[in-house]
């Protein structure tokens, strides 16, 4: 908890913040303005190595923004320690869960 | 003029009530402030319980909701209440009697902040001294009278009081971080860089909006995650 505790936190949660605001606009002006043709177009974007590498960047910040936040509104609320503790494993095993199953997805793309 | 007010008992109630008062028109004078309207109120009826020393926002003693905002009745002025006027104990504190609350916590959190200079350096033959702009740098933080309007404000101090210091004990805090002659800054921030102490506090702003002194304790948890954040660079 050391690790994501205290000042480390505060700071990881606004660095994450700025690093997910960035690649949204990145994302949303590939979408206006350079959208996929077909299928084929979009699987080669998804499978560039700098994208996935971004893009896989962007899940991480994602988690760990989304942890940080899920442990501030349980530490704020949720104040029995047995009910505190259940509900942070299911958030943290969640989180997890999404992680491996983006990394699976883009290690896909890169590999087609 | 019409006033609700809460009444709590704990020798003869198991719940709080509210109970109307009303104070007479020919009893209204300008420039009357709440307090000098509450301490009618009493003599209508003394088992109305409030704290109050100074009358003139300097000791702190008589902070309450007053139509759900904290502030201090002796410097409230009636004119400016919409009748009724709603008085509530602060919101969060354990409640004693009418408007008189338990403060223990609030006290303890305070004393968690360290409130005292810390410096082992041999003691000079007059005083510390400190330059002009140094001293500038309490301005805003001194001020504090400790009413606790700003901690019974705040909702992160409601959700965790026993945890998170409150905006009144880290307003102390930030005030002996700014203090050049203190010596123990880096224990300080040491102390305070956990997840409850400091940074619970979610910039709700309450503290600021409610203050009594005009202060600023928002803006001084800000500078001590600021001085927080220069020192581990």
């Amino acid at each position: 908890m050391r690790l994501l505790s205290g000042q480390r936190a505060w700071l990881l949660q606004r660095l994450t913040a700025v690093y997910i605001g960035l690649w949204l606009i990145l994302a949303l002006g590939y979408f206006i303005f350079a959208p996929p043709v077909d299928h084929a177009t979009w699987q080669a974007t998804v499978g560039h190595p700098l994208v996935g590498l971004l893009t896989a960047l962007f899940v991480l910040a994602l988690l760990l923004h989304a942890w940080i936040g899920l442990r501030d509104v349980v530490m704020d609320y949720v104040h029995p320690p047995g009910t505190r503790l259940a509900v942070l494993s299911v958030s943290a095993g969640a989180l997890i869960l999404l992680g491996l199953w983006a990394l699976f997805i883009l290690i896909r793309a890169g590999l087609s | 003029m019409e006033f609700s007010i809460y009444r709590f008992n704990p020798e003869t109630d198991t719940l709080p009530k509210m109970q109307r008062f009303t104070l007479p028109d020919d009893q209204v004078e300008p420039g009357m402030m709440l307090l000098d309207a509450l301490l009618l109120l009493k003599e209508q009826d003394d088992s109305l319980g409030f704290r109050r020393s100074c009358q003139h926002g300097v000791c702190g003693s008589d902070g309450m909701n007053i139509n759900g905002m904290n502030g201090l009745a002796c410097i409230t002025p009636l004119a400016d209440l919409e009748a009724p006027v709603t008085l509530r104990p602060f919101p969060g504190m354990p409640v004693i009697r009418d408007l008189i609350v338990d403060m223990g916590n609030f006290w303890d959190q305070y004393r968690k902040a360290e409130p005292w200079l810390v410096n082992d350096s041999p003691e000079p033959e007059v005083e510390r001294k400190q330059s002009p702009e140094d001293r500038d740098q309490l301005d805003g933080l001194y001020e504090c009278i400790l009413c606790g309007c700003c901690s019974a404000a705040c909702p992160s101090y409601w959700w965790n009081p026993d945890k998170f210091l409150g905006p009144a004990a880290l307003l102390q805090a930030a005030r002996f971080i700014q203090d050049s002659r203190d010596e123990a800054t880096d224990h300080r921030l040491a102390e305070l860089d956990d997840a409850w102490k400091l940074y619970r506090c979610h910039t709700i702003m309450n503290c600021t909006q409610v203050c009594p002194k005009g202060l600023n304790p928002s803006r001084a948890i800000s500078d001590i995650r600021r001085t927080m954040l220069k020192k581990s660079l």
